[in-house]
C-alpha cells in the first residue's frame, strides 16, 4: 500500500513538465557554481603562492634586523568551492612586525567591489534558496491539489489509513526530488576531482557531512511543503501561504535575529573605541608632562647653584633614565587600556553575535548556513581564527628578530667605532652580508579537524532535523483531521 | 433480480436513522433510513444541497454522523471505515484522475490501492474496452480526456476493485447522451453482476430507467422512496417537482411504497 503510494508520487513528480525545467535549471547551477568556485579557487592559490615568494623576496632585500617585517597570508580553503561564506570579505594577509597589531587587510571584495555587487553564487546558496524555493514549489499543493482535483477523495474511498497516505507523500515527494538532484550533486563533487582540487581525508568527510547537510535542509522544505498543503483548502492560498513561510524562514528571520542582536546588544564602534583610547591616552600623556615639568622645576630649586659639571651630568643621565621609567609605565598603562579595550569589544560582539545566531536559528535557512560555514571554515570565526594565528606568529617573530638584533647591535642600522687602532669607523649593515632568516619560524596556516567542525555544525544539523520533524509532526496531524469533501 | 434470494440476503448498504449536523448547525441529512441489497440500484434524486453527496461521504467515512449509522456489508462505516472500504468502490461526480498518468496507470494505481495486486496490462485493456474506451487512448494521459472518457476511466477503477457494492456520485452529470446511455448499461451489467450500487442523480430519466428503487431527497430528508414496480406507469418527473415543492414529508414516507402519490 505504502509503496503503490509513494511509487505514484514519484511517478507524477517525475512525469510532471516542471520538473524536468527546474532539475535542469539547479543541475546547470550547480554544476556552473563548483566550475566557477574551482577556478576561483585555483586564482586564489596561485595568488597566494606568489604573494608568498614576494614577501619571502622583500624580506631579503631588508638591511637591518630594526626594520624588518614580515607579510602572512590566509591560505585559500578548497571548501570555499562549495561554502564560500566570507572567505572573499575578510582580508588576505597581514603585515607582521614588532610595533604593528595583526590586521586583516585587502579582501577580495574589497579590492574588487564589482564581485561585492553579484556577489558569487555557491552550492550552499543554490541550495539554500534555489532547492528550497523548488521543494516548496513542488510540495505546496500535494493535499489540497489532490483535494482539489478529486483525486483525494477516490483515493481515501480506498481501505487506505490517513497516516500511510500523509507519510508516502513526504516519502515520495523525497524521493522524487531528493534522488534526482544528487545526481547534479555527485558530478560536481566529481568536478573537484577532474580538476585536481587538494582534498585531504578531514576535507572530504567536511564535504560529505555537508552534501548530508544540504540534503536534511531540503527535506525540510519538502515535508514543510507538505503541511502547508495540509493547512489549506485550495491551491492557491498554500502556494501564497508557502511562499509567505519561504521568504520568512530564508530572507525575514535571519536578518532578523541579526538586526535584533544589534539593537539589544551594544557594540562600541571602531571610531568610538579610538576615541576611547585617544582620550585616554592623551589624559595620560598630560599627566605624565605636568608630572615631569614639576619634577624638573623641584630638582632645578633645590640644586646648588656651585655643583660641579661631572655631577650635573651623572644627575641628568639618572633624571633621563627616571624620566624613561616614567615614560615607559605610561605607554604599558595605554597599551593596558587599549587590550582592556579590545577584549571588551571582542566579549561584547562576541556577545552580540551569540544573540543574533540564536535568533537566527529559529530559521531553517540560517542553521543550515551556519552549518555549512562551520564545517567548511569559511563562517564568522575564521576572521578570529587567522587573527590568533597571525598573533600568535607575531609572538614567535618578535622573540625572532629580539634575538637577532641583540646579536647584530647594529641599532639603527649603523655602527660607529672609534679606536686608536682603526680610528673613527662608521658600519652600515648594508655594507655587510645580507640578513640571515634560515632560523625564521615558518608560518603554519590554522587547521580545523573534522571533529573541531562537526561540534558546531551537529547542533545546527540536529535543529534542522528537529524542524524536519516538527513540520512532519505538524503534516501528520493536520491530515489526520483533514476535509477531503 | 430474485426478489426471493434478496429477502434472505443482508443489506450491503444500510444508512439507520442517519442524521449529520455540521458545526455551523446546518442539518445536511436528517434521520434518514434506506436499505441497497446485493444486485440492486438505489438512485437519490433531489436538488442541490439536498443532502445527497452528504449521505454519500457519510458512507464513505469522510464525515462522521451525528447520530445513527452507516453500513457496508454489515460494517459500520465511522468505526471500522477501512475494513467498510474493502467492500466500496467509488465513482464521484466529476472523475478527475492523474492528469499526467495514462489511462493504464491510473488503472493500475487505484487496483493496486483496493488490494488488487494481481491484474496484467490486458486485464486493463480489457476493462477499458469493456467501458467503451477505445484502445488507442488506452496509453494517453488522461489531460486530453473528455469528461465522459475520465467517467469512463472512473467506472473501468470501481469494476476493477470488483467490490461488492459500488457509491456513484452524480456519474452522468455533463454526459452526452451517448456517453450517458452506455454508463447507463454498464450499470446494468454492474447489476447483473450482483453488486449493490448507490446513485445520486439529477438525472430523473436515467435514474427511472435503470434504479431499482427510487428515492427522492429534500433539505436532508428522504421524502419518498418507492420501487420501479410502484413506479410503472407514474409520470416521475411531476411526482418529484410535487414532492419538491410539498415536501412535507412524515417517517412513514421513508419507506418503499410510501408518499402522497401512494397515498392518493
Amino acid at each position: 500500500m505504502v509503496a503503490t503510494l509513494i511509487g505514484k508520487e514519484l511517478k507524477a513528480i517525475v512525469q510532471s513538465p516542471k520538473f524536468i525545467g527546474t532539475f535542469a535549471v539547479c543541475a546547470v547551477l550547480m554544476f556552473l557554481s563548483v566550475y566557477v568556485g574551482i577556478r576561483e579557487y585555483q586564482a586564489s592559490v596561485r595568488q597566494f603562492e606568489t604573494a608568498g615568494r614576494l614577501t619571502e623576496q622583500r624580506m631579503q632585500q631588508q638591511s637591518n634586523w630594526f626594520s624588518v617585517t614580515s607579510r602572512t597570508h590566509r591560505a585559500p580553503n578548497p571548501l570555499q568551492i562549495f561554502v564560500s561564506g566570507l572567505s572573499y570579505d575578510i582580508g588576505r594577509f597581514s603585515e607582521i612586525s614588532a610595533e604593528e597589531g595583526v590586521k586583516l587587510r585587502h579582501s577580495v571584495y574589497a579590492d574588487d567591489p564589482i564581485f561585492a555587487v553579484f556577489r558569487f553564487i555557491d552550492f550552499a546558496f543554490i541550495v539554500q534558496l534555489v532547492l528550497s524555493l523548488f521543494a516548496i514549489l513542488f510540495t505546496y499543493d500535494a493535499v489540497c491539489g489532490e483535494r482539489e482535483g478529486g483525486t483525494l477523495r477516490l483515493v481515501l474511498a480506498n481501505a487506505v489509513p490517513r497516516a500511510h497516505y500523509i507519510f508516502a507523500k513526504c516519502a515520495g515527494a523525497w524521493l522524487g526530488l531528493v534522488v534526482p538532484m544528487c545526481v547534479p550533486i555527485i558530478l560536481s563533487v566529481l568536478l573537484v576531482v577532474v580538476f585536481n582540487v587538494p582534498l585531504d581525508g578531514g576535507q572530504w568527510a567536511k564535504l560529505l557531512t555537508l552534501i548530508g547537510g544540504s540534503l536534511l535542509f531540503f527535506t525540510f522544505f519538502i515535508v514543510a511543503g507538505v503541511f502547508i498543503s495540509t493547512l489549506t483548502r485550495r491551491p492557491t492560498v498554500s502556494f501564497l501561504l508557502a511562499l509567505m513561510v519561504w521568504i520568512t524562514f530564508v530572507l525575514v528571520i535571519p536578518r532578523a535575529g541579526v538586526l535584533a542582536a544589534g539593537q539589544l546588544v551594544t557594540v562600541p564602534s571602531v571610531a568610538e573605541i579610538e576615541g576611547r583610547r585617544d582620550g585616554f591616552a592623551k589624559a595620560e600623556w598630560a599627566k605624565f608632562y605636568e608630572q615631569m615639568a614639576e619634577r624638573w622645576h623641584d630638582r632645578n630649586a633645590a640644586a646648588e647653584p656651585d655643583s660641579t659639571q661631572e655631577m650635573d651630568d651623572e644627575q641628568m643621565w639618572n633624571r633621563m633614565e627616571e624620566e624613561q621609567r616614567a615614560r615607559k609605565e605610561v605607554e604599558q598603562t595605554i597599551d593596558d587600556f587599549e587590550s582592556k579595550l579590545a577584549a571588551d569589544l571582542r566579549r561584547s560582539r562576541e556577545a552580540q553575535e551569540r544573540l543574533g545566531l540564536s535568533l537566527g536559528r529559529f530559521s531553517p535557512a540560517a542553521a543550515y548556513q551556519l552549518a555549512t560555514m562551520s564545517l567548511a571554515g569559511t563562517g564568522i570565526e575564521l576572521k578570529s581564527r587567522y587573527e590568533d594565528a597571525f598573533n600568535a606568529y607575531r609572538e614567535r617573530f618578535k622573540q625572532f628578530v629580539e634575538k637577532k638584533q641583540a646579536e647584530d647591535g647594529m641599532a639603527g642600522g649603523i655602527m660607529i667605532t672609534v679606536s686608536s687602532e682603526g680610528g673613527f669607523n662608521i658600519q652600515s649593515s648594508r655594507e655587510g652580508p645580507g640578513l640571515d632568516f634560515s632560523e625564521l619560524p615558518r608560518y603554519e596556516s590554522p587547521r580545523t579537524t573534522y571533529a573541531a567542525a562537526l561540534v558546531p555544525a551537529v547542533i545546527d544539523f540536529g535543529l534542522l532535523a528537529f524542524y524536519t520533524i516538527l513540520a512532519f509532526a505538524g503534516a501528520f496531524y493536520r491530515f489526520i483531521r483533514y476535509d477531503v469533501r | 433480480m430474485n426478489e426471493e434470494s434478496t429477502a434472505q440476503e443482508q443489506p450491503m448498504l444500510e444508512a439507520a436513522a442517519l442524521t449529520k449536523r455540521y458545526e455551523d448547525g446546518v442539518l445536511a441529512v436528517d434521520n434518514v433510513s434506506f436499505t441497497v441489497m446485493p444486485g440492486q440500484i438505489f438512485a437519490m434524486l433531489g436538488g442541490n444541497g439536498a443532502g445527497k453527496t452528504t449521505t454519500i461521504n457519510l458512507f464513505l467515512n469522510f464525515l462522521e454522523p451525528t447520530t445513527g449509522e452507516t453500513r457496508i456489508n454489515g460494517v459500520v462505516t465511522h468505526r471500522e471505515p477501512l475494513k467498510a472500504k474493502q467492500h466500496i468502490a467509488f465513482v464521484s461526480e466529476n472523475v478527475m484522475l492523474y492528469p499526467n498518468f495514462t489511462a493504464i496507470q491510473n488503472l493500475d494505481f487505484f487496483a493496486r490501492l483496493g488490494g488488487r495486486t494481481e491484474y496484467s496490462k490486458t486485464d486493463y485493456r480489457d476493462v477499458l474496452l469493456r467501458v467503451g474506451l477505445a484502445e488507442d487512448v488506452h496509453h494517453k494521459r488522461l489531460k486530453g480526456f473528455s469528461k465522459g472518457m475520465r467517467q469512463k476511466c472512473g467506472i473501468a477503477i470501481a469494476m476493477l476493485k470488483n467490490a461488492p457494492a459500488i457509491l456513484l456520485d452524480e456519474p452522468t452529470a455533463g454526459l452526452d447522451p451517448q456517453a450517458g446511455y452506455d454508463f447507463i448499461k454498464l450499470l446494468g451489467a454492474l447489476r447483473d453482476e450482483g453488486k449493490a450500487i448507490l446513485m445520486s442523480t439529477h438525472d430523473i430519466f436515467r435514474a427511472r430507467e435503470i434504479a431499482d428503487i427510487i428515492a427522492i431527497m429534500n433539505r436532508g430528508r428522504l421524502i419518498m422512496q418507492r420501487n420501479a414496480a410502484e413506479l410503472a406507469g407514474e409520470d416521475l418527473e411531476q411526482l418529484y417537482l410535487q414532492y419538491m415543492a410539498g415536501s412535507n414529508s412524515s417517517p412513514e414516507n421513508n419507506q418503499p411504497g410510501a408518499g402522497p402519490c401512494s397515498k392518493q
